[in-house]
C-alpha cells in the first residue's frame, strides 16, 4: 500500500510481528512448483521463500474473503518496566489482538477490501483499511499508536511533569533550599518513565485517471503526548561550589502535526509528468514551559548579594508551515535516453509569538554592599519588569522564514549496444528571509539575559546585555545566523556492460557547497566512483564499488560570526586587554574542513549449493580531515556473512555474523588565559601547545544470530537467537595538565593520557514458538521471548546512588540493565 | 467455449513498450483491473505466441494456486473476464508458444530469476512498461540500476510473501537487509530507528527505485527527509545552530548508534569536535569528571552539554542564543 516516493506510513506493525502477519503464515506443504523441487533463486542469487498456503475461502456472493485471527494473552515478567525492553514496544501483560488481517475480492471485477490490525496495548496498536479497484484506485485509512519509553527510572523532583509548569514540591523553597533538601526529596521520588506516544490517523487514495494520468493524496495527522529529560540552566556549578544550577527538567510533549501530500502524475509514450504538493503543519501546545530551581545564588562578589531567582524557562519549539511544490517532467530521447527534469520550490516559515527575555518579578543581576535596589549605584541590577515583558523585544513574533529552490536535471544515453552514459546537474538553494536583532526598546540595551538571569546573578557584568553607554565592551550576541546555502552538484559516469556477465560503471561527481556566514564560502567536493556487477559464476554474483573522495575549498575564516555579536555594534569598544579571540585560529569544523577520502563497497552472493546462500560484505569509509583542531579522522569499517538454508519446504535455517567499527579522532586546546586571551593562534600565549589534547574515540560491534523455522508434520516450530556487543572506548592524550579540567589532578607535570570506562551494550534474545493445528481453521501458538540486556554509560556512573550532586539535580537515572521475559499464548484462526 | 488455438488466435500482437497500455482508457472507473494489458514481448523469443493461462497452468498449477490472490492476478483475472483477450500470465511473462514446445530452453519465455536466462534489463523494462513513472521515474540511472539490481531482487509477485507490496521477503526490511545486512543490524544498537519493533521501514526515508537526493532519499535533503517525522525541528527558530541546519547527519547517525539518541560520538566529545572557545568548552575532561570522580562535572555528566544547552537543535527564546531556553 506504500508509495515508495512520496512520505513516510509506509509500514504499519509491532515487535510481536514486525512483518505485520507475513512470517506467522503456514507455509504450502507442496512447495512452490509441481516442476521443480525447492526454491528459485533473485537474479542476485538470493533464494526465494515457499510460498504460503493458499487461503481457504468463503464466498459471499459475488465476493470471496479470508483471513486470520490471532487473539489471545501475553505475560511479561523480569524486569519488564526496563526503558530498553520498552523502548518501541509497550509490552502489557494481558490479552492482546496479535493480528486480524481480512481480505474480500470480487474476482469480477478486481474490488477488493481489506482490514489490519494488531494491540498489543493502549499505546501500541494499529487499525487500517483498505478499499478498491485493482489497477483503478485505491482508498485506504490507518490509526496507530507508537510508544516510544525514554526514561524507566526517572525522579523528577518537580511536580507537574508533562505540563508547562514544573513546580517544587512543598518540602522544598524556590530559591532557598538546601543541597541535603533536594537531595533527600530526590531520594524520596519514585522511580517513573518518561515516555512520549505518537498517535497518527491517516487517510489517502489513489486513482487511475484516463489517459494514463493518475491522482493521489494523502493527509494525517499525528499528535505526540508525554514527556522527556530535558535541560534547565541556572549558571555552572563546578567553578562555583554550593552555587549556580544545572537542572535535568522534563520537557512536556504535546503537539501535533498536519501532513498533506498530493499530486497528479502522468504517463504518456514519450514524456512523464509528476506534479506534487507536499505540506506540513506542526503546531505545539505550548509557547515555552517553565520550572522553579530550588538552589539560592551567590554573587562572587564579596559584600554583594545576588537577586532571589527562582523561575527558569524553556521555549518550545514554534509552530510552523511547510510547502513545498515539485514539477518533474521526463522525455524518452533517441538511443534509449532520458531527459528528466525536476523543480521544485518550497518554503518553511514560522511566527510564534516570542516569550519574554526571562520569567522573574522584582530584580535579577547582583546588588552591591548587599543592597538590592535598583540604581545607577547598581549597575549590575535589573528590573525585572524592563524585561519580563514582550515590551521589552525588538519585534513581538518571530517572522522567520526560509525558502527554498531545487532544479535537478539529469541525462541517461545508450549510444551503443551494452554502453550508457549518464550524466547530472542540481542546483540547490535555501534562502533565509528576515532576521532577528536583539534590543530592547525599554531601556536601550543589546543582547539577552543570561540562564535565565543567573550568570548576571552570580558574576557581575555576565548578564549578557550590551549598551553603548553603560556596557560598551561587554560581547554578547545582539542578532539572528541567517544561513543562506546554495549547492551545485554535477555529476557524468558510463557503464559498459562487457557481456551479460560484467557491466563496468565510472561516475565522478563534483559538489560545490556555498553557505553564507560559515568559515568557508566555497566548499568543493570530488569523487570519483567505480563499478564493478560481476556474474561469470554462475554460483557467485558480485558486486563491487570503490569510490575516491576529495574535498577543500577557499580559505578559512575560524571566527565568521562577528557580526552576530555585540563587537559588530557601533559604540562597542574593546576591553583594556583586546577584544578575547572567539576560539582558536587552527579549529577546523568538520563539515567545512578539506578532506581526503576512500570508500569500498563490496558484496558477494554466493550460491554454494541449490538450496544454500552465503551473502558477503565488506565495507570501509576511511576519511582524514586537514584539521590541527577539530575533527581529523574519521573511519568504519564492516564485515557480515549471512548463511541461508533450505533444505526443503517449510525448514529454514539461518546464521549471520557481523562486526564493525569505527574510529573518530579529535583534538582540541585548552585556552590559557581564563577567557580573555585575544590570540587565536595555536602556538600562542593562549592557544598555547601545552593546552593541546587528542582524543580517540572507537567503536567496535560484534551481531550474531540465527534463525529456524521448520515443520515436523503439521506443527511448526520456530526459534530466533540474537546477539549484539557493542564496545566504546575513549581514550585520550594530552601535551601538559593545563589540557585538562582538572589540572591538579594530573599525575605529572609533563604529557600524559588515559581513557575513560568502555562504554558497554550488550543485548542477547532468544524466542521459541511452536504452531500445534487443533482443526480444520484452527492452530494454537505458544511461544516465549527472552531478552537479557547489559549497558554501561559513563556519563550516567553513580546515578544509581545520587541524583542531586551538589548543585545538579538530574532526573534520568540512564540506561540500566534488565533481564525480561514474555510468554504468550495466542489462537489463529483462519477466518 | 474457446480452444487454445482460439485463444491465441485473439490475442493481440506482442508490445514490449507498453505505451498503449491503458493509453485508450476513456471512462473514470469504468475499467476492469488491468482491463488494457498486453502480452509483453520477449526479444529472445520474437516468433513465439500468445498461448493462454489455461496452458500455462496446465503444467504451473501450484504457482497458479499461490499467484491467484495476488492483487496483479485479481486484476489481470478481473481484465480476462471482461475481455478474452487479455492476457494474465503472459501479460508478464511473454508468449508461451516456445516455451510450452521446449520448457527446458531457458530465455524463450521471460524469467524473474536468476536462471531464467532472460536479461535483467529486460526483466525491468517489463516491469516498467506498466509501473513506468510516479515513484520509479528516475530508475534510470539510480544505484541499483547502476548495479544490476532486477525488480525481482526486491519484489517477487508470484504469491503474497509479504502483506504489502508483493516484496520478496515478508517485509520491506527483510528485503533490504538481503544485501544491506551492514546497516540492518545497525538497528541493534543501543539507539536506533524503531525498525527492528516494524513501527516504520527503510522505503519512510528512502525510495529504492531511484530519487534525485543521493542515498536515496525520499526528499530533497537528509533534513527535509528528517522533518517528516520530526517536524517540531524544521523551524527556522530565532537563533539556529549551523550544523543542525546543514545537516542533522553532522551528529546523528540515522540508522542506529551506541550513543545515546542516535549521537555519533559521546558528549562532551561530539561537540568538542567544532568547539574550542574560549572558558569552559575546550577541558580535557577525564573520568574524575563523572559522579563517581573526585571533580563531578556538568559538563560531562548525564546530558553533559545538553543539560545547559538544552534547545541544541535551534531556540526561539529571545534569551536563547545559546540555546540555553
Amino acid at each position: 500500500q506504500a508509495d515508495s516516493g512520496i512520505g513516510v506510513d509506509t509500514w504499519r506493525a509491532n515487535k510481536l510481528d514486525p512483518s505485520a502477519g507475513a512470517q506467522g503464515r503456514m507455509t504450502d506443504e507442496f512447495g512452490t512448483s509441481w516442476l521443480i523441487g525447492g526454491q528459485r533463486r533473485s537474479p542476485t542469487g538470493n533464494l526465494y521463500m515457499c510460498p504460503a498456503q493458499p487461503p481457504q475461502l468463503d464466498h459471499f456472493g459475488d465476493w470471496i474473503g479470508y483471513g486470520v485471527l490471532e487473539a489471545g494473552a501475553v505475560g511479561t515478567s523480569g524486569d519488564d518496566r526496563n526503558a530498553l525492553w520498552n523502548r518501541y514496544a509497550d509490552w502489557d501483560s494481558g490479552l492482546i489482538l496479535g493480528l486480524l488481517d481480512y481480505t474480500w475480492q470480487r474476482p469480477d471485477d478486481g474490488s477488493y477490501a481489506n482490514v489490519r490490525a494488531s494491540r498489543i496495548s493502549e499505546d501500541d496498536q494499529y487499525y487500517q483499511a483498505v478499499f478498491g479497484r485493482a489497477g483503478a484506485f485505491k482508498i485506504q485509512a490507518f490509526i496507530r499508536d507508537q510508544p516510544n519509553l525514554v526514561s524507566s527510572n526517572a525522579k523528577p523532583i518537580w511536580n507537574g511533569v508533562g505540563s508547562d509548569q514544573l513546580t517544587l514540591p512543598t518540602a522544598l523553597t524556590p530559591g532557598g533550599s538546601t543541597v541535603a533538601d533536594v537531595a533527600a526529596v530526590s531520594a524520596a521520588t519514585p522511580e517513573r518513565t518518561l515516555s512520549v506516544k505518537r498517535s497518527k490517523q491517516g487517510i489517502g487514495f489513489d486513482l487511475n485517471l484516463p489517459m494514463r494520468w493518475s491522482v493521489y493524496a494523502n493527509l494525517a495527522d499525528e499528535q505526540r503526548k508525554g514527556a522527556r529529560p530535558y535541560g534547565g540552566p541556572f549558571f555552572f556549578n563546578y567553578p562555583f561550589p554550593n552555587n549556580g544550577g544545572v537542572l535535568e527538567t522534563t520537557k512536556p510533549i504535546d503537539d501535533h502535526t498536519l501532513a498533506i501530500n498530493l499530486g497528479v502524475r502522468h504517463v504518456a509514450t514519450q514524456w512523464r509528468m509528476d506534479f506534487s504538493y507536499s505540506g506540513s503543519f506542526y503546531r505545539d501546545r505550548y509557547t515555552r514551559y517553565t520550572y522553579q530551581t530550588p538552589f539560592a545564588l551567590w554573587a562572587v562578589v564579596p559584600g554583594s548579594a545576588s537577586a532571589p531567582l527562582t523561575t527558569g524557562q524553556m521555549a518550545m519549539e514554534p509552530d510552523n508551515d511547510y510547502h513545498n511544490i515539485k514539477a518533474a517532467f521526463t522525455y524518452k530521447l533517441p538511443l534509449n535516453g532520458e531527459l528528466s527534469l525536476t523543480a521544485s520550490a518550497g518554503r518553511m516559515s514560522q511566527d510564534d509569538r516570542l516569550i519574554a527575555p526571562i520569567d522573574c518579578n522584582g530584580v535579577f543581576g547582583i546588588g552591591l554592599g548587599g543592597n538590592l535596589n535598583p540604581g545607577p549605584a547598581n549597575p549590575f541590577l535589573f528590573r525585572c519588569s524592563d524585561w519580563n515583558t514582550p515590551a521589552a523585544l525588538s519585534r513581538r513574533t518571530a517572522d522567520m522564514r526560509i525558502d527554498t529552490s531545487l532544479l535537478d536535471a539529469r541525462i541517461s544515453l545508450q549510444p551503443l549496444d551494452g554502453i550508457s552514459v549518464r550524466g547530472g546537474l542540481r542546483f540547490n538553494r535555501d534562502d533565509y528571509r528576515n532576521g532577528y536583532l536583539a534590543y530592547n526598546p525599554l531601556t536601550g540595551d543589546y543582547g539577552y539575559i543570561a540562564e535565565n538571569g543567573s550568570q548576571g546573578s552570580i558574576v557581575p557584568g555576565e548578564v549578557g546585555l550590551f549598551n553603548p553607554v553603560t556596557a560598551p565592551s561587554n560581547i554578547t550576541r545582539v542578532r539572528s545566523l541567517p544561513l543562506d546555502l546554495q549547492t551545485i552538484d554535477a555529476n557524468l559516469g558510463a557503464d559498459w556492460k562487457l557481456d551479460n556477465k560484467n557491466t563496468l560503471g565510472a561516475t565522478f561527481a563534483f559538489n560545490r557547497y556555498e553557505p553564507t556566514h560559515r568559515e568557508r564560502r566555497r566548499i568543493d567536493d570530488n569523487s570519483l566512483k567505480l563499478t564493478w556487477v560481476n556474474r561469470s559464476l554462475d554460483w557467485l554474483t558480485l558486486r563491487a564499488n570503490y569510490t575516491w573522495k576529495k574535498s577543500n575549498g577557499d580559505p578559512y575564516e575560524f571566527d565568521p560570526y562577528e557580526f552576530t555579536y555585540s563587537i559588530d555594534l557601533p559604540g562597542y569598544v574593546p576591553p583594556a586587554g583586546g577584544t578575547p579571540s572567539h576560539t582558536v585560529e587552527a579549529m577546523r569544523k568538520y563539515d567545512m574542513s578539506s578532506r581526503d577520502g576512500h570508500k569500498i563497497d563490496v558484496m558477494a552472493t554466493i550460491m554454494p549449493r541449490e538450496d544454500m546462500t552465503l551473502s558477503a560484505s565488506l565495507r570501509g569509509d576511511w576519511n582524514s580531515y586537514d584539521a590541527p583542531i577539530g575533527r581529523q579522522d574519521y573511519q568504519t569499517s564492516s564485515a557480515t556473512l549471512q548463511w541461508d538454508w533450505q533444505p526443503r519446504d517449510g525448514t529454514n535455517l539461518s546464521a549471520y555474523a557481523a562486526w564493525d567499527r569505527s574510529h573518530l579522532r579529535l583534538s582540541n586546546v585548552q585556552d590559557q588565559q581564563a577567557g580573555a586571551g585575544v590570540d587565536p593562534r595555536l602556538g600562542g600565549p593562549n592557544y598555547a601547545l601545552i593546552g593541546q589534547w587528542w582524543l580517540r574515540d572507537s567503536q567496535r560491534d560484534v551481531y550474531a544470530g540465527a534463525t529456524l523455522d521448520h515443520r515436523i508434520g503439521r506443527v511448526r516450530i520456530d526459534a530466533n537467537w540474537n546477539y549484539t556487543r557493542a564496545r566504546g572506548m575513549d581514550r585520550y592524550n594530552y601535551a601538559g595538565p593545563t589540557a585538562l579540567a582538572y589540572p591538579a589532578l594530573a599525575p605529572g607535570a609533563g604529557p600524559g593520557g588515559g581513557a575513560f570506562p568502555a562504554m558497554t551494550y550488550r543485548v542477547d534474545s532468544i524466542s521459541v514458538g511452536v504452531t500445534i493445528p487443533l482443526a480444520d481453521r484452527f492452530a494454537l501458538r505458544v511461544f516465549d521471548y527472552y531478552e537479557r540486556g547489559r549497558v554501561s554509560d559513563w556519563h550516567y556512573s553513580g546515578f544509581d546512588t545520587a541524583r542531586v550532586i551538589d548543585h545538579r539535580v538530574y532526573t534520568d537515572g540512564g540506561p540500566t540493565r534488565y533481564n525480561a521475559n514474555l510468554v504468550g499464548v495466542m489462537l489463529r484462526v483462519a477466518l | 467455449q474457446q480452444t487454445r488455438a482460439d485463444l491465441a488466435r485473439n490475442l493481440p500482437s506482442s508490445n514490449l513498450s507498453g505505451h498503449d497500455v491503458q493509453a485508450t482508457r476513456t471512462s473514470l472507473l469504468g475499467a476492469p483491473g488491468f482491463a488494457h494489458a498486453r502480452v509483453v514481448s520477449n526479444p529472445a523469443a520474437p516468433d513465439a505466441t500468445p498461448v493462454g493461462e489455461g496452458m500455462c497452468i496446465s503444467c504451473h498449477q501450484l504457482e497458479a494456486d499461490h499467484f491467484t490472490h495476488t492483487l496483479h492476478a485479481l486484476g489481470l483475472h478481473a481484465a480476462n473476464k471482461a475481455d478474452a483477450s487479455v492476457p494474465v500470465c503472459e501479460t508478464c511473462h511473454g508468449a508461451g508458444s516456445a516455451h510450452s514446445q521446449s520448457p527446458q530452453t531457458r530465455g524463450l519465455i521471460i524469467g524473474f530469476t536468476k536462471d531464467s536466462g532472460t536479461p535483467i534489463d529486460v526483466q525491468t523494462r517489463t516491469c516498467l512498461s506498466c509501473h513506468e513513472g510516479g515513484p520509479r521515474d528516475h530508475w534510470t540511472g539510480s544505484v541499483h540500476q547502476r548495479n544490476d539490481l532486477s525488480c525481482s531482487d526486491c519484489h517477487n509477485p508470484m504469491a503474497n510473501f509479504s502483506s504489502e507490496g508483493l516484496m520478496a521477503k515478508a517485509s520491506i526490511n527483510d528485503t533490504c537487509a538481503q544485501c544491506h545486512k551492514d546497516i540492518r543490524v545497525q538497528f541493534n544498537r543501543r539507539s536506533h530507528m524503531p525498525l527492528p519493533e516494524g513501527q516504520m521501514s527503510c522505503a519512510d526515508c528512502h525510495n529504492p527505485h531511484g530519487s534525485v537526493t543521493s542515498p536515496l532519499l525520499k526528499t530533497n535533503t537528509v533534513n527535509e527527509t528528517c522533518y517528516q517525522c520530526h517536524a517540531e525541528k524544521r523551524g527556522p527558530f530565532l537563533f539556529e545552530h549551523a550544523p543542525v541546519r546543514e545537516n542533522c547527519l553532522n551528529c546523528h547517525s540515522p540508522h542506529g548508534s551506541n550513543q545515546n539518541t542516535l549521537l555519533v560520538a559521546p558528549i562532551p566529545f561530539l561537540c568538542q569536535q567544532c568547539h574550542t572557545g574560549q572558558r569552559h568548552p575546550n577541558d580535557l575532561h577525564t573520568s574524575q569528571s563523572l559522579a563517581t570522580g573526585s571533580n563531578p562535572d556538568e559538563r560531562i555528566m548525564g546530558r553533559g552539554c545538553l543539560t545547559c544547552h538544552a534547545n541544541i537543535h535551534g531556540s526561539n527564546a529571545p534569551s536563547g542564543p545559546r540555546f540555553h531556553e
